[in-house]
């Protein structure tokens, strides 16, 4: 297996352009090491891009971008993400140990498109776009939504390099909350994750709410009718669980050697109910 | 197979780096370099008791690719006593017996000197986040976390 190392961007989409689906892409290694390991995938070449400039900035520009090679640490101590963006912060902080979290990036979580990724419920709420770039077709944006198209399947061409993702703004009375159920707080793989963004206007009425979960089903989603019936209101109990039982509706947990479908079915709704009501009290604690 | 090599610094000393694209930094340092003070867990990144510093920070060798440390500075067990005596993290381990078999404790060792080197004075909370992906099975921690506490509160009088 050849290691080919790319300096530059335009090296590795070179690489890419030229190998195709035989080239594994591999930046920080934490997923694709042990699938190499275990002989999951057999690439002709890693394209080696962990030392390519100009992915790793976080920037504010209207929208947040998140370059692909942002690491698990960058996002968790990142003073950009800590207040407005604090579900992105606090599930790339869930990751692993330190050691993983060191060189694990946001590209190589999102692309190994794991049904228990953490960080892809944070991304969903804040309505993120991917953004990809070949060598001959140049550069396209896709919506997150659309990317993650099946357990461990993302619409990624095989010339095509992710170098970030965008998210869009987070002005105004919004706040945003991750949680995740796990054996126990450390090192563990999400039984249930799930992130909420709820915002509110100047009488705390909710006008615009995005769940999303992952570990409930083979790939995390939005889920748009809990979403709904949190619109116009002011998250009460009743509303509250209401809602509740439509993210259930959408949930096809299984039985894994993490937790029983039965158990993750217990819990969604519980976290729901506890994650809404942390966020709409951050974001509406004020108001009269 | 295509070899490739490459240059980097283990313990201060230049060395080339010869592996294939999947070698393993883990598989480098202790069959091409004979440093097997590194142990091999798990190899799935859970146990940490491959931990390695490279520029600084601790990583699983298990999973990270040898020739990915292309020019980095790498540091190992081997490269953490100072002269013919212990580093303060190895000695402190030793006062507060935070080690029984041994075999996690290079990882241990790794870890607590990238934490002290950043934040020389760390809360026992501190110490706890940073030791998550650090596995033992015979301490239970408790003694562990002492011997970096006692470090802490070293540096503080000093």
């Amino acid at each position: 297996m050849e290691f080919r190392r790319s300096g530059d961007l335009d090296e590795a989409l070179t690489s890419l352009a030229e190998l195709g689906d035989k080239a594994q892409v591999l930046a920080g290694g934490t997923d694709v090491m042990i699938q190499l390991e275990r002989g999951e995938i057999s690439p002709e070449t890693l394209v080696h891009i962990e030392r390519v400039e100009g992915m790793r900035d976080i920037a504010e520009n209207g929208r947040l971008t998140l370059g692909a090679l942002v690491t698990h640490i960058d996002l968790a101590q990142s003073p950009v993400l800590c207040d407005r963006y604090q579900s992105v912060a606090h599930a790339a902080s869930l990751v692993g140990g330190w050691q993983t979290q060191a060189v694990g990036t946001i590209g190589g979580n999102v692309c190994n498109a794991s049904p228990a990724a953490d960080l892809l419920p944070p991304l969903l709420v804040h309505g993120a776009n991917v953004l990809l770039v070949s060598k001959d077709r140049g550069e396209r944006e896709v919506p997150l939504d659309d990317f993650v198209v099946g357990r461990r399947t993302i619409a990624r061409e095989p010339d095509e390099l992710v170098t970030g993702f965008s998210l869009d703004n987070s002005e105004g009375r919004t706040a945003d909350v991750y949680k995740k159920v796990g054996r126990r707080g450390a090192m563990e793989v999400a039984i249930v994750g799930l992130a909420i963004r709820l915002s509110v206007d100047q009488a705390g009425t909710i006008n615009d709410a995005r769940i999303a979960v992952c570990s409930v089903a083979p790939v995390p989603f939005r889920a748009q009718a809990a979403e709904q019936a949190l619109l116009g209101t002011k998250a009460n109990g009743e509303e509250t669980s209401s809602a509740a039982a439509l993210l259930l509706e959408q949930a096809e947990p299984i039985d894994d050697v993490r937790a029983t479908a039965r158990y993750r079915k217990m819990v969604l709704p519980r976290i729901f109910e506890s994650a809404v009501a942390e966020c709409y009290s951050r974001v509406a604690s004020d108001l009269p | 197979m295509n070899s490739t090599n490459t240059s980097a610094l283990v313990n201060g000393r230049p060395v080339t780096i010869n592996g294939q694209g999947a070698t393993t930094l883990l598989e480098f340092l202790r069959n091409s370099l004979g440093l097997t003070g590194t142990k091999e867990g798990c190899s799935e990144g859970e146990c940490g008791a491959c931990t390695v510093l490279i520029d600084g920070r601790p990583i699983t060798s298990c999973l990270y690719p040898a020739l990915a440390a292309e020019g980095r500075n790498i540091e190992t067990i081997e490269g953490m006593n100072e002269g013919s005596d212990l580093s303060p993290v190895q000695k402190a381990l030793v006062a507060t017996g935070g080690i029984q078999c041994g075999f996690c404790t290079p990882g241990f060792v790794m870890t607590l000197t990238a934490l002290l080197r950043k934040q020389p004075n760390p809360s026992s909370n501190e110490i706890a986040s940073a030791l998550a992906g650090n596995l033992c099975r015979c301490t239970g921690y408790s003694q562990i976390v002492e011997a970096a506490m006692s470090l802490s509160e070293l540096e503080e009088e000093s």
